[in-house]
């Protein structure tokens, strides 16, 4: 057998690999800028190939088989995915369309919020319109962001011309409070208002909805939101229990570090600005009425954290609506994220190259799943995810729905760790 | 007596002898009596003693049809149910979008059980959301669904004096206008040589052609909606049969008055009418669809539409005074009521098809158009060949062909 010189085979590799590569990038960027500027004649299929292939960034999709996503650009300017992933309101400050308010009473803090349903058109793909019932005229309604022992109460109108309640999946103890059809106010008609008062408990990751029937198109529809509840570390450091499923001894060392990640889960503690924080409601809409969903997504737009025209650092052309969540790689990633599926028996959550911790509710301090790569959830559960990309290479880590069908109709969604 | 009997009866029929007029010594009255006494004793007789008890093989499945929907306002849906079964059938659920629905059932003798043949409205208190379909499904007592999908759903507007109006509006627009201003051809019609009044002759028939058929093909699509105990199949076709021989057996009976020398049943103005008849059949059944359409809030009145019935109708005009182009001119009242008589029908059409549609009676109001205009195509054909004229000469066949083709590009205006 002949010697082999591997150090020469490696060299050979890769001149080949790069040439490739050029070639590639060169028939990408004439394929581009042909296609682009024969856009004005439109309409015809190749339209959709070509436009769905730019908008893939040149990294593939050019070997004939065309490329998958969603054509055009989302044109609605009322919602923007990227920003709703981090609009937390707190009563103290929030987004502007929601009335907010905090202050203290009998001793609690009160946060107070105004919530109004609405009938309004959203934009669930680029084009496509869904005649929607939103909380404050978004999908998925603004996220309310609370403190354990809290005081929620929220002055919820009717604007809209069906009637509508507001239900929280908290530890509520007033049953008139709970926004059923059935209790308390009932459904509150059209043009009718009721304040909702709810304790903050427990601390967790929940969510609210209307319970109007019919449930399925209620819900469906867009009238769903979610409230987190952030962990009280002086009462963690009390009732340690109540927030693990552990039944051994508690040391004090074990005490305080379950006081120092409640500080990090609460927003009101500068341990909590260390982690970058995003909601993410599973959602998917049917738009032919055949009890299907037609769009599947993360917060409503499908594809909205897809690739786009990005370089995979960082750097997406202006305007692009259609773009990677950028993360900083020096970030504990946490995803506070919901499953407000209809019609679909579950929805799922996978990482590409990486594994994370799943807090179930996050009603627990110490993971219930933990180094795991996919969870599944059904219809209203809800959890907390903490991703750790510190020793990943910079670059695009997908992440979507593991049931393939709902990730190719739009919940598919991509990282852009920098 | 008998010599009388036998050598020639009173209604002009074939003399009988004695034996046939006195069976088995017995009144003719009784004779034909007598099969039907015996036919009801056997009945009585299988009733009370069941013979076939025990040959019974299992049950008749249930059948129920939901004709039609109508939602009356925004929170309320109206489903029309028919029994079809030989069974009685009991409403026991209902579905709306896959979720059980209050409702109530209304026309069934307060119960929730119709008996073979009954029809009733079940009342479902459903805020529905106008452009959303709605999936409704019957759940009967046994577990079997029954289901109707109501696209797009829309408010039906109701009967109001307004809507009356409106559609005696769209009535005179879609048919007395267009006839009328098609029978102002009628001059230029008188002028032309025989070829060309046949031709204008077979010009007609070809549009009458054109209705029978794309009102023949919409009769046995609407048969799919009518409920199965009604044989929707066999009404229809009753209804062209039976329209075409009472139309025909009407001319018979001008043709004797004629051959006895009744002058008025020899002129043109006999087919004139008869064509104005069978053209308002057709009329009243496309009113009724006019007027279903708008009770079922499923038509935009757009101008689009009230001219493409306008343009569709107006060649219905010469049709009607075609036959009595070579009479002295008939005095103007006769070119009133011919208009009307054709044209006016869509109103009273538009008005039923408001009130009361239902697919059976839409189906049987199309067949009997197709009969008459059978018929009328029968007497115009008829006419030429008396003037002494050749029906298939090929100006004639082409003006056929014509005719057809006219009515095929105005039909497509007309989408309702």
């Amino acid at each position: 057998m002949p010697a082999v010189d591997y150090g020469r085979a490696e060299e050979i590799t890769r001149t080949l690999e790069r040439r490739l590569v050029e070639r590639l990038q060169s028939n990408v960027t004439a394929t581009r800028r042909s296609v682009l500027g024969g856009i004005g004649v439109a309409g015809s299929a190749a339209f959709g190939v070509s436009r769905s292939g730019a908008s893939s960034g040149g990294h593939d999709d050019h070997d004939g088989h065309g490329g998958h996503g969603v054509v055009g650009e989302f044109e609605d300017a009322d919602f923007d995915p990227h920003e709703y992933l981090t609009a937390f309101n707190t009563g103290r400050d929030g987004q502007e369309n929601v009335r907010q308010d905090v202050y203290e009473e009998d001793g609690r803090t009160v946060r107070e919020f105004e919530l109004a349903a609405v009938d309004v058109p959203i934009t669930i793909a680029p084009g496509i319109e869904f005649d929607a019932w939103a909380f404050n005229g978004q999908v998925p309604g603004p996220t309310l962001r609370v403190v354990e022992g809290d005081l929620i109460r929220v002055k919820f109108s009717n604007g809209s011309r069906h009637a509508h309640t507001i239900h929280p999946h908290l530890r509520n103890l007033d049953p008139t409070m709970d926004g059923v059809p059935q209790n308390g106010p009932g459904a509150l008609a059209p043009g009718e208002s009721f304040t909702y008062e709810w304790i903050a408990q427990p601390a967790g990751m929940h969510f609210y909805h209307c319970h109007a029937m019919p449930l399925k198109e209620h819900i469906h529809r867009g009238l769903y939101g979610t409230i987190i509840v952030d962990p009280d570390p002086d009462r963690v450091r009390e009732n340690p229990r109540d927030y693990v499923n552990y039944h051994g001894p508690i040391t004090d060392e074990y005490r305080d570090e379950l006081v120092e990640v409640a500080r990090s889960r609460n927003h009101e503690y500068a341990e909590n600005d260390d982690v970058n924080e995003m909601v993410m409601m599973m959602n998917g809409f049917d738009t032919n009425f055949d009890g299907d969903n037609e769009v599947y997504a993360a917060n409503t737009q499908a594809f909205a954290y897809g690739v786009g025209s990005t370089d995979g650092n960082g750097n997406w052309e202006a305007g692009e609506t259609k773009r990677p969540i950028q993360i900083d790689r020096n970030q504990l990633q946490r995803v506070y994220l919901s499953n407000v599926i209809e019609f679909d028996p579950i929805n799922s959550f996978h990482t590409h190259s990486q594994f994370f911790d799943y807090y179930d509710h996050g009603t627990t301090l110490q993971p219930t799943l933990k180094n795991v790569d996919t969870i599944m959830q059904c219809q209203a559960q809800r959890g907390i995810l903490e991703i750790d990309y510190s020793d990943h290479e910079p670059g695009l880590y997908m992440f979507h729905a593991h049931q393939s069908e709902f990730a190719e109709l739009g919940w598919m969604s991509f990282f852009e760790v920098v | 007596m008998t010599d009388k009997i036998s050598s020639e009866s009173t209604d002009g029929g074939v003399a009988t002898d004695e034996r046939s007029v006195r069976p088995f010594g017995l009144p003719s009255w009784v004779v034909a009596v007598l099969p039907l006494v015996l036919l009801a004793l056997v009945i009585g007789a299988f009733v009370l003693t069941s013979p076939l008890a025990g040959v019974q093989g299992g049950e008749p499945l249930p059948d129920l049809t939901i004709t039609h929907t109508t939602l009356p306002s925004e929170d309320t849906i109206v489903l029309h149910v028919t029994n079809n079964g030989p069974d009685a059938v009991t409403i026991s659920q209902v579905l709306i979008n896959d979720a059980y629905w209050n409702f109530e059932v209304e026309g069934a003798g307060g119960d929730q059980t119709l008996a073979p043949m009954e029809s009733a409205q079940v009342v479902v208190p459903y805020h529905w959301q106008p452009g959303w379909d709605i999936h409704t499904a019957l759940v009967v007592s046994d577990g079997t669904t029954f289901g109707h999908t109501i696209v797009a759903p829309s408010e039906t507007p109701g009967l109001t004096t307004d809507v009356l109006w409106s559609l005696a509006l769209i009535g005179v627009f879609v048919g007395v206008i267009p006839v009328a201003l098609g029978m102002l051809w009628f001059p230029f019609i008188r002028a032309m040589s025989n070829r060309w009044l046949h031709a204008v002759l077979t010009f007609a028939t070809g549009v009458l052609a054109f209705l029978a058929i794309d009102a023949g093909f919409e009769a046995f699509e609407l048969v799919e909606e009518i409920p199965g105990a009604y044989e929707g199949t066999a009404l229809v076709v009753l209804g062209i049969l039976g329209t075409f021989l009472l139309v025909q057996s009407v001319s018979a009976w001008r043709e004797g008055r004629a051959a006895t020398g009744d002058a008025r049943a020899s002129s043109g103005l006999w087919v004139a009418y008869l064509v104005a008849l069978g053209i308002g059949l057709h009329n009243l059944a496309e009113g009724l669809a006019i007027g279903s359409s708008f009770a079922l809030g499923r038509v935009s009145l757009g101008a689009f539409l009230v001219i493409g019935f306008m343009l569709h109708n107006v060649t219905e005009g010469p049709a009607v005074v075609a036959p009595v182009a070579r009479d002295t001119r008939p005095a103007w009242y006769h070119f009133a009521a011919l208009g009307l008589i054709a044209g006016a029908p869509v109103i009273l059409g538009g008005w039923i098809g408001g009130l009361a549609y239902s697919p059976t009676l839409g189906a049987f109001f199309l067949a009997i158009g197709v009969g008459a205009i059978l018929q009328v195509n029968w007497e115009i054909a008829g006419m030429i060949r008396t003037q002494g004229g050749r029906v298939g000469s090929a100006t004639n066949l082409l003006a056929f062909l014509v005719g057809l083709g006219v009515m095929y590009v105005t039909d497509l205006f007309v989408v309702l």
